[in-house]
């Protein structure tokens, strides 16, 4: 068995004129939980979508659970379980009843069929509320359905589109807690998000994805040290003369200084002990600063360095 | 594939009931209409009711006497008033076509040249028969016609029966006597004067010349198939906005990243709807037979063309399916269609009603052929044979929108 659940080689999806997707190559190894991490528009529900068979690629290829999507969906749409982003349920039907339709779809039936549902009914906490209605449940318990419908055949791994989007905190980490569960009992999962906290705290490795290329892949804390320790957005009166730019290169704790936007881009190994050094050389000088920003290191930070926009813009 | 077929068709109808406001549209509103308009427009369409006497115009041509006799009788019937005369002038066959074709009187009577002399040749041969003629005008409803006829009929049948009975007494004793020698025992079914297997007289209805005989439909037979018509293409909506539903909602994504087919699909997604229209007839009509009595003629007839008219219905619920993005869309689209089509075709008023012109614009529209198709089982009493026609145009509506539909359907 390959150590790879999902291999993609050049992945291209194209829409007339419009490249949608343009030569995404990642792997996916059995066990781990993979992040797309990329703003609204940035082409993950596209690549998603070419994974499950939904989408043919334009170009590329790509390999899931062996089987390769153009040649063999079939194969493909009987190891993969599908979360999409909307909630795809029948709302005026009760949970056990969409689980059931869902489960006959797969071909399951009889005592395995309803054995199926209990169990991923149990799964994802919604056992007691298996004979309500679906249009009853509140925001985070179609979400946990909508999980577990995609679980029903027992999937070799599982793309979860935005599977907390509209969710209030507390449902959210409930369904973070499913995943991780999930994860732990050996399924691996493919997680899209545009929320950086999401993929900081569940993804073994993120590929962070902008205007249908990878930007970055690693695991969070590489792509976090990589980054170093932040980033100070600072606003100055009357623009910046070169010979201070030099100036808060020079000084301790910052790696790296840019223009940005008529403002200045300042990175730093250290962002507190660097700011320390930055309030002096301004007082020095008598700079008159406009603003100040001090972003912590995440992945939000690592996004905003590598693309020049925030995830949520 | 079966399997998975019956799931959707299962799921789909699972919420089809749960929707009362969507099966009140498709179940209760046909109904409604079906009771309110059959019953309110009954004097129209059988308006022998109204207790106005008929004004029967009567051309006598008999050159024996059993015709007069028949016009006497006739003329002494409540709600008959025998006309002879015309204007002060014994009336002709001429005359009496002129005054159906004017519009004068809707119907006529005319006894022929050898009416009594085809009576009495009766004894003789078996297969003897006297035609009187109904001259009629084609526009007048059956239930015009009917009484009329079972009039006529009626009073020439007794006048005949008895201008017999003296001979065939006379013949049947003559059957007796001839066996009385050598015969110890007459058996008592030779003694029977054998029962007539066929009437002495016969109606026979026909127009003016130049014209065809029709059978019109009384009130449920044009109420009924009409509003059921109607009731079945409404179909439309509640399938095109489900099948807008499943996209919008991400259902159609989910299922199409199992191992499902497009074809199953679709045949899943159309499978209840079919369905559900062919319970719509079946209530409809059933209602209709068990609750107000109306025959259901042909009943192997009327499930040819409910079956192909089920199939034009959803043929066309695929079709609006891949015009509109929203549900207004949709609904605006299915109501403007279904209410046009339904008027053209002759639901809501029957097309020989209409002007020439609309009546073969009812030719263009499903409706149109429901309506004939049905009627023609239910009101013209023809077999799968007599329906064929409008049962294969029905389905040729179904595989036109069906196609078109598939061609531009997207499942995204």
């Amino acid at each position: 068995m390959s150590e790879n659940i999902v291999e993609a080689q050049g992945l291209v999806k194209r829409y007339g004129d419009i490249e949608a997707v343009r030569g995404l190559s990642f792997a996916i190894r059995r066990g781990e939980i993979f992040g797309f991490l990329g703003p609204n528009g940035a082409g993950k529900t596209t690549t998603i979508s070419m994974l499950s068979c939904l989408l043919e690629p334009t170009g590329g290829t790509a390999i899931v659970a062996g089987y390769d999507v153009v040649r063999a969906p079939q194969q493909v749409k009987r190891r993969i379980g599908l979360v999409p982003q909307e909630l795809a349920l029948y709302p005026t039907l009760s949970a056990r009843d969409n689980l059931n339709f869902y489960g006959r779809i797969y071909g399951l039936h009889g005592r395995a069929l309803r054995q199926r549902v209990d169990e991923v009914l149990e799964m994802v906490g919604l056992a007691e509320r298996a004979a309500s209605a679906v249009k009853t449940f509140s925001g985070g318990m179609k979400r946990r359905l909508n999980i577990a419908a995609g679980l029903l055949h027992r999937p070799e791994v599982l793309f979860l589109d935005e599977p907390t989007v509209g969710v209030d905190p507390q449902s959210r980490n409930a369904i973070f807690e499913h995943v991780e569960r999930l994860n732990a009992e050996g399924l691996t999962i493919l997680y899209t998000t545009h929320y950086m906290e999401e993929a900081e705290r569940l993804c073994h490795r993120v590929a962070i994805i902008d205007e249908g290329r990878i930007i970055a892949l690693d695991t969070p804390r590489k792509l976090v040290t990589d980054l170093g320790g932040g980033i100070i957005h600072l606003g100055i009166a009357d623009g910046m003369a070169e010979g201070l730019l030099e100036q808060i290169r020079a000084l301790p704790e910052v790696r790296a200084v840019t223009r940005l936007d008529g403002k200045v881009k300042v990175e730093a190994t250290r962002a507190q002990e660097a700011l320390v050094g930055l309030l002096a050389l301004f007082n020095r000088t008598d700079t008159d600063v406009t603003s100040l920003e001090v972003l912590e290191p995440n992945l939000e930070t690592v996004f905003l360095h590598l693309t020049g926009k925030r995830l949520r813009d | 594939m079966l399997h998975q077929i019956l799931s959707i068709t299962w799921k789909d109808l699972k919420i089809l009931f749960k929707d009362i406001g969507g099966m009140a549209v498709l179940f209760l509103m046909p109904m409604m209409f079906i009771i309110v308009m059959s019953v309110a427009l009954q004097g129209m369409f059988d308006p022998s009711d109204t207790g106005q006497p008929w004004h029967l115009p009567v051309v006598n041509l008999d050159s024996g006497n059993l015709a007069a006799e028949v016009i006497a009788q006739l003329d002494s019937m409540d709600g008959i008033e025998v006309e002879t005369a015309w204007e002060g002038e014994p009336l002709t066959r001429e005359r009496a076509e002129a005054l159906v074709s004017d519009g004068e009187r809707a119907v006529a009577v005319v006894f022929p040249a050898d009416f009594s002399e085809c009576v009495e040749e009766r004894l003789s041969d078996a297969e003897a028969r006297a035609t009187i003629e109904l001259i009629t005008d084609p526009a007048v409803s059956t239930q015009f016609i009917a009484p009329i006829q079972g009039m006529v009929l009626g009073a020439a049948e007794r006048v005949a029966e008895t201008s017999l009975v003296p001979a065939r007494f006379k013949a049947g004793l003559a059957k007796v006597l001839a066996h009385l020698p050598g015969e110890t025992q007459i058996p008592l079914d030779r003694m029977t004067i054998e029962a007539e297997e066929t009437n002495v007289v016969h109606v026979e209805q026909v127009a003016p010349p130049g014209m065809d005989v029709e059978v019109f439909p009384n009130s449920y037979q044009q109420n009924v198939p009409g509003y059921t018509v109607f009731g079945v293409f409404f179909i439309v909506a509640t399938m095109a906005e489900s099948i807008l539903r499943e996209k919008q909602e991400g259902t159609f994504r989910r299922l199409l990243a199992a191992p499902l087919p497009k074809p199953v699909l679709l045949a899943g997604k159309l499978l209840p709807y079919y369905l559900v229209n062919l319970l719509q007839v079946a209530v409809m009509f059933g209602v209709a037979h068990f609750l107000f009595g109306m025959a259901l003629g042909q009943p192997a007839a009327l499930l040819a063309v409910s079956l192909a008219l089920a199939a034009a219905a959803t043929g066309l619920g695929v079709l609006v399916a891949t015009f509109g993005k929203t549900q207004t869309q949709i609904s605006g689209l299915s109501v403007l269609l279904t209410l046009t089509m339904s008027a053209v075709g002759g639901c809501m008023v029957p097309t020989f009603v209409m002007p020439d012109f609309m009546q073969t614009l009812a030719r263009f529209t499903p409706h149109g052929w429901a309506m004939q198709g049905f009627q023609d089982a239910l009101v013209r009493g023809y077999g799968l044979a007599g329906v064929w026609p409008d049962a294969a145009a029905l389905l040729g509506f179904a595989a036109a929108f069906f196609l078109v539909g598939v061609w531009r359907f997207r499942f995204d």
